[in-house]
């Protein structure tokens, strides 16, 4: 099948690749970024606790950056409130877990399903909203969830200092209690999210939403539901994060409003927009560089918003298609 | 022979301005026709209120029977209207092949969460999308381009693109705004046989034109509007020797009289 399907798939290579999967094909670049992965999981033997720790934070937020990617990146809609969906999963395992007694890995599928539900409803009357409105929106949906998780809605969220003494996560009876235990736990995730993000991008749900971005009208007379389209773009981005909500949850053991303020919100906007919207390698490269560079110039992390700042502003007037775009043809 | 699309009074007003005021047409199941009328008639407008983009005032728009007045754009491209626009709307960060692929939007049946797993019937569905994107691309001379960032080739090319993407959708009427705008004169002449060809694949056509060449070779039947409203119809024999159509719009540019007589 593979081999009948390769002239066509030559055939409609997109000129104007980045150069880095023009000088290597997609195929190579898959394959590094397969080695890549695999050579994460050397991570821990490798370094010191706080390294790993250090991973698996870039892992939890590369995942929930992916996931803003989705909305903000390919689906093309301003959403600044994604760091509430984080924390709404981050949450639900928090209260199953530490209120009720749930084992980590069952809490796991309520958190997406939460996340995704709130976005859908969010979404639901705000995409009607462009630009800019619809930022503003989303930045309110953001505000009120930290405030009412701060006011212990419902007597369950714990106010100000939030839930902490999370358990760790159980698999096959083994306890995923090391830092090293966890990161894997995490790279896994991470991987498993890599590859539905890949698929996404080659199925026609993903070009749906690149068609929308583009051009909103011409897509609706070739019969796409853009309402319907972007409800579920939200949700799913916002069930992601609600995925990675969980995965910080077990890392810190501990939620706390503070960790879902707007400014998070703020920090994952502007990875996207910094790394290359659309762009998987580029949305991890502005991950990292706002989690790992920090940590390895240490003696300046006090001026990480400063320094991204500037990264901002520099990226922005110089490459406003971010660092690693999106492969796509250039006009 | 039943009507495939019919207008009946419709309407819209913007403000206290009728744009376009108790309309009714017919457009007859494998005819071409062309919707004429001076500059500013309100022919796009006409278009708007068949595919949804704007929502009649008055009256009903009827497709196969069914009454689609008031239908979101892509219900009504569900039920088988596609467009093309006036000035042309292509994805401009994608290449000529992505966009003719975009019209099979309709024809994926795919779930979002098949297309994220990657699963067997999606990967196949992929498959069947691209070769029949490339059939279509053949077909409209335009797999040289496949390539090509769509918004970076000239602007004969570019409408053949557009067209191509309504045409990959497989829709039972197409409406075509201005095709041969900006063409020139081999490129126009090309562009009525792709017309003709269009409608011998079983497919319905409604155009605007200013070309004359393409309104008076290609049409089965003319609908004249002026100022929004019907001043004549007819085959392209009567609408040349009306002469309120010769007044309102051939007459008054002298070479366009010349093109027509």
């Amino acid at each position: 099948m593979d081999a009948k399907l390769k002239p066509l798939s030559q055939s409609v290579s997109i000129k104007g690749d980045t150069l880095f999967s023009r000088r290597i094909g997609l195929k190579g670049a898959r394959r590094i970024a397969g080695g890549l992965w695999v050579l994460g999981l050397f991570v821990p033997a490798l370094f010191d606790n706080a390294w790993i720790s250090i991973a698996a934070i870039f892992a939890i937020y590369g995942i929930v950056a992916l996931s803003e990617d989705i909305i903000l990146g390919r689906a093309g809609m301003f959403d600044m409130g994604h760091a509430g969906y984080f924390g709404i999963g981050a949450y639900v395992t928090a209260i199953l877990n530490v209120t009720f007694g749930w084992p980590i890995f069952a809490t796991i599928p309520f958190a997406i399903l939460v996340s995704a539900g709130v976005g859908a409803l969010l979404a639901a009357p705000l995409i009607r909203l462009r630009g800019d409105y619809l930022l503003v929106a989303t930045i309110g949906f953001n505000a009120i969830f930290v405030l009412a998780m701060r006011n212990n809605l419902g007597g369950i969220t714990g106010g100000s200092g939030g839930i902490t003494d999370i358990g760790v996560p159980f698999l096959f009876g083994f306890q995923l209690a090391s830092q090293s235990a966890m990161f894997w736990l995490d790279w896994v995730v991470l991987g498993i999210v890599l590859v539905l993000m890949r698929n996404l991008d080659a199925s026609e749900f993903g070009r749906t939403l690149r068609y929308l971005k583009q051009d909103e009208l011409a897509s609706t007379t070739l019969g796409v539901d853009s309402r319907m389209v972007k409800t579920l773009a939200f949700a799913i981005g916002a069930g992601l994060a609600g995925l990675a909500g969980t995965l910080f949850a077990v890392q810190i053991s501990t939620v706390s409003p503070s960790s879902f303020v707007f400014t998070e919100s703020v920090t994952l906007f502007a990875i996207v927009i910094v790394g290359g919207q659309g762009s998987i390698p580029g949305v991890l490269l502005g991950t990292a560089l706002m989690f790992i560079l920090p940590q390895i110039f240490r003696d300046f992390a006090q001026y990480r918003y400063l320094i991204f700042g500037f990264a901002m502003i520099a990226v922005m007037v110089l490459r406003p298609q971010g660092l690693w775009p999106q492969r796509s043809v250039r006009a | 022979m039943s009507a495939l699309l019919e207008l009946q009074g419709a309407g819209i007003s913007f403000g206290g301005l009728h744009a376009v005021d108790d309309l009714s047409f017919a457009v007859e199941k494998g005819h071409i026709v062309a919707l004429i009328g001076p500059n500013g008639a309100g022919k796009t407008t006409v278009f708007n209120m068949i595919t949804g983009v704007y929502r009649p005032t008055k009256g009903k728009v009827c497709f196969q029977g069914q009454e689609i007045t008031g239908w979101q754009p892509h219900a009504i491209a569900r039920a088988g209207i596609m467009r093309t626009f006036q000035t042309i709307r292509l994805f401009p960060a994608m290449s000529v092949f992505e966009n003719v692929r975009a019209g099979g939007h309709l024809r994926a049946q795919q779930y979002w969460w098949q297309g994220m797993l990657s699963l067997p019937a999606q990967r196949r569905e992929e498959t069947a999308l691209a070769e029949r994107t490339h059939e279509i691309l053949c077909k409209l001379d335009l797999d040289r381009f496949a390539n090509e960032p769509a918004t970076s080739l000239p602007y004969g090319v570019q409408r053949r693109v557009e067209l191509a993407r309504t045409l990959a959708a497989e829709p039972k009427l197409v409406i075509l705004d201005e095709p041969a705008a900006g063409l020139n004169d081999a490129e126009s002449s090309a562009l009525n046989r792709t017309i003709f060809g269009i409608r011998d694949s079983g497919i319905t056509v409604l155009l605007v034109e200013h070309d004359m060449n393409v309104v008076m070779n290609v049409t089965d039947h003319i609908v004249v509007i002026n100022f929004g409203r019907k001043i004549a119809e007819g085959n392209a024999a009567a609408i040349r020797s009306n002469p309120q159509v010769i007044e309102a719009y051939l007459g008054r540019d002298e070479n366009e009289a010349e093109n027509v007589t």
